[in-house]
């Protein structure tokens, strides 16, 4: 593992991506006191990829437990959710990934690395915390120099490194400005770049989003779409779900510690959700909806649709809408040529929530 | 899912490749001095830019000329008086010795402050776990931060070393006083920055490593002396001692005419008296920084090396080793038989001089300061097994 060396710039993204493989060790039987050697479960395609596995995690904090059980596949070349309420573990799960926290049980393979073994896992993994503080009397410019220093960066490379970094997070007006003029949203994306500065394998975003404004947000959404095409690992928790429905590509829902859900998002897509129906005219929306045996239900926080049964010409066509419970994107298709065919002036059809917040909720609703 | 209990000890060969190896980058007791001199600009860069600091310097800075310059005033007014010695032999080390404790009283107020908050301070601001990921060790990261408080301690002695030499020119003092007096000040400064970061990475508030630090040092130079102080009935109380006396019974009669006699012979006799036994707690004085600095101090010179000038640095030197020495077995009271500068006391002092007491001071205080050290890179080790109560890694 060459990651006690200085590290240069990888010319290519791959070039640092050697799959090391935390191997299992080979059948040997020599010490014959030990238990069976700690493997992970194949459970996916890829057991030993350059992502995170993580398996039985669990970390208390004396009678509270955080973390109870997690099990985790982050696989390289994709953005990973981690879903959870307030409270849930997150964080740290997501101190354990980073290394700074010793978990009571289980294993976690970081690229390939042990976190809790020592720095190499710390060489290839970027972290940016909820909450953390930036050095106010540094500019943004030395902030940055500084983290790459940190990482052994050349001083030229590290230099190099913050200038690309603060294109890339737009702060470069504010490039040599203290930090502590810094909004909380640049902040944010300051923090964003530091965990940037080493070009990391893999990627620990603990609610990147907070303060962000929508411009930033779309930045880092399509910035972590980037990395992940690059081949990076990325992990992203929040508890925001929508904005995580548009980068994320698989979800693992935690709860109380445990992991109680991994899907991806595209499956996540195809059960049954609500879906929002907006038209022109609501009356002859409903009188369809009942003729063609659809379950609909008013708009939440919607005045009552009223009574419908006598067709009523004097009336002037009221816009509207409703909600319809569909399971795929095919059967909105249908829904919707059938209605635009009978004549309904349809606004709009659209899914009523996020898939990741439906799938969310769906979960909550199991647990109770 | 898989919730079996596992220790966390992962498997030994995966990863056990990379540490037999060379220490890489980043694991604990690693140290490089690019990782060392990054934590240190950081902690000085961040100190360098706030105002306050350059302040803080001048207002040392006028403290330390405002006190020697009335020393100076002082000991002239009291110097012309003096019988002997004179101007020259008065001034000059009495305001080195002055002034020297004085920077040193204020060093020892200052350094807490730039070294108590080190890791509190940014473990409250956010801003400790950001640098503990990165490739740096906790070695470095203590290291440097040991390095920045020592180096910001050594600009309050640089704005005082003007007044020093202006105190070494007012003469009478040994050119190596002066260059060991500010090697044993910075050596000491550095310890009260080691205890103040081994504080602070014990503590989670920056005022409790604060008030705890201010404790160490005040417990090493007020303290210590007090308990001296007060001990000495403890170690103290009447003995059977061999003393050499005139015995005045046999003294022959006095000669009528003149009313003079001879001086009876003088003889060894056991008595009982007061016996205060110093070298049982002389470490006491030892390890205060000042009876360091000053036990360290190559004596005053003067002119014709004939007088004792008077020398505060010396006085103290001559009570710690005296009280190290504790009650000599035999006591002398034959004043018949002095020379006459034995009897005028004067080379008194060289006579029982003991072996210097600063290497126990100063090893004690190093002990002390590294101590320190070795407890902030403990609890900076990361991946944490158990946090301190009320801490949050990030």
């Amino acid at each position: 593992m060459s990651t006690s060396d200085d590290r240069t710039p990888p010319a290519e993204p791959d070039a640092t991506a050697a799959p090391s493989v935390p191997a299992p060790p080979p059948a040997d039987p020599s010490p014959p006191t030990t238990r069976p050697p700690v493997t992970v479960p194949p459970t996916s395609s890829s057991p030993a990829h350059g992502g995170i596995v993580a398996r039985g995690v669990r970390r208390s904090f004396g009678a509270v437990h955080a973390v109870a059980g997690v099990d985790l596949d982050v696989r390289p070349g994709a953005v990973t959710a981690l879903v959870g309420p307030n409270g849930s573990g997150k964080t740290t799960l997501l101190l354990v990934l980073a290394g700074l926290l010793v978990p009571d049980a289980g294993t976690v393979s970081v690229a390939g690395h042990d976190p809790t073994a020592g720095p190499a896992a710390r060489a290839v993994t970027g972290w940016m915390p909820d909450s953390f503080g930036t050095w106010d009397s540094l500019t943004a410019r030395e902030v940055l120099t500084t983290v790459g220093a940190a990482y052994r960066l050349t001083p030229e490379h590290a230099e190099h490194r913050a200038a690309e970094l603060l294109d890339l997070v737009h702060l470069r007006e504010l490039a040599d400005s203290p930090a502590h003029v810094l909004s909380r949203g640049q902040k944010q994306r300051l923090g964003l770049a530091r965990a940037l500065v080493h070009d990391p394998q893999v990627l620990l975003l603990d609610e990147p989003a907070s303060g962000l404004d929508p411009r930033s947000r779309v930045d880092l959404r399509e910035l972590l779409r980037e990395l992940a095409a690059r081949g990076r690992t990325v992990l992203v928790s929040s508890h925001v779900l929508v904005e995580l429905d548009e980068m994320a590509d698989d979800a693992v829902f935690i709860s109380q510690g445990r992991t109680v859900a991994a899907q991806e998002v595209a499956a996540v897509a195809t059960q049954w959700r609500p879906w929002r129906l907006r038209t022109l005219d609501l009356d002859a929306l409903v009188r369809w909806l009942e003729a063609a045996h659809v379950p609909w239900q008013p708009e939440p926080g919607a005045p009552p649709v009223g009574d419908f049964s006598p067709p009523d010409e004097v009336r002037p066509a009221r816009p509207g809408g409703v909600v319809v419970q569909l399971d795929t994107e095919a059967t909105a298709a249908a829904l919707l040529r059938d209605a635009v065919g009978a004549g309904v002036p349809i606004a709009s059809l659209a899914p009523a929530s996020g898939a990741l917040e439906s799938a969310y909720l769906a979960l909550e609703e199991e647990r109770r | 899912m898989s919730t079996e209990t596992q220790p966390s000890s992962v498997d030994p060969t995966g990863s056990a490749a990379t540490s037999s190896g060379p220490r890489p980058h980043g694991s604990t007791w690693s140290v490089t001095w690019h990782g060392v001199r990054t934590v240190a600009r950081l902690e000085l860069r961040q100190r360098v830019r706030s105002t306050r600091w350059i302040v803080s310097l001048v207002v040392f800075g006028v403290l330390v000329g405002l006190v020697t310059t009335l020393t100076w005033a002082f000991t002239r007014s009291m110097g012309s008086d003096m019988i002997y010695g004179g101007m020259s032999g008065v001034v000059g080390p009495t305001m080195f010795g002055f002034i020297v404790f004085f920077v040193l009283f204020l060093g020892l107020l200052v350094s807490p402050t730039l070294s108590a908050t080190a890791v509190n301070g940014d473990r409250n601001a956010g801003t400790l776990a950001t640098l503990q990921i990165t490739l740096l060790s906790a070695t470095e990261i203590v290291l440097g931060k040991l390095l920045a408080s020592w180096v910001a301690s050594l600009a309050f002695l640089a704005v005082s070393l003007p007044f020093i030499a202006w105190a070494f020119l007012a003469g009478g003092n040994n050119p190596a006083a002066v260059v060991v007096t500010v090697l044993l000040l910075a050596a000491l400064l550095a310890v009260v920055c080691g205890i103040g970061l081994g504080f602070s990475a014990l503590t989670t508030r920056t005022a409790g490593s604060a008030v705890l630090t201010y404790v160490s040092v005040a417990s090493l130079t007020v303290l210590s002396l007090v308990v001296f102080g007060l001990s000495v009935p403890l170690v103290s109380g009447d003995e059977e001692v061999r003393v050499y006396e005139a015995d005045w019974s046999s003294a022959p009669d006095a000669d009528p005419e003149t009313g003079w006699g001879d001086d009876p012979e003088c003889e060894w006799t056991e008595r009982t008296q007061y016996v205060v036994h110093t070298e049982r707690t002389w470490w006491l004085l030892a390890i205060n920084p000042f009876v360091v600095v000053a036990d360290a101090a190559p004596p005053a010179v003067n002119d014709d090396n004939r007088f004792v000038v008077f020398d505060p640095l010396a006085a103290i030197r001559e009570g710690v080793r005296t009280a190290r020495q504790g009650p000599p077995a035999e006591y002398d009271y034959c004043w018949q038989e002095m020379s006459s500068d034995e009897q005028a006391g004067i080379t008194a002092f060289d006579t029982h001089d003991g072996p210097p007491v600063w290497p126990w001071g100063l090893a004690a205080n190093l002990l002390l300061g590294a101590g320190g050290v070795l407890l902030a890179i403990r609890r900076l080790q990361i991946p944490y097994r158990n946090l301190p109560k009320g801490t949050r890694v990030a």
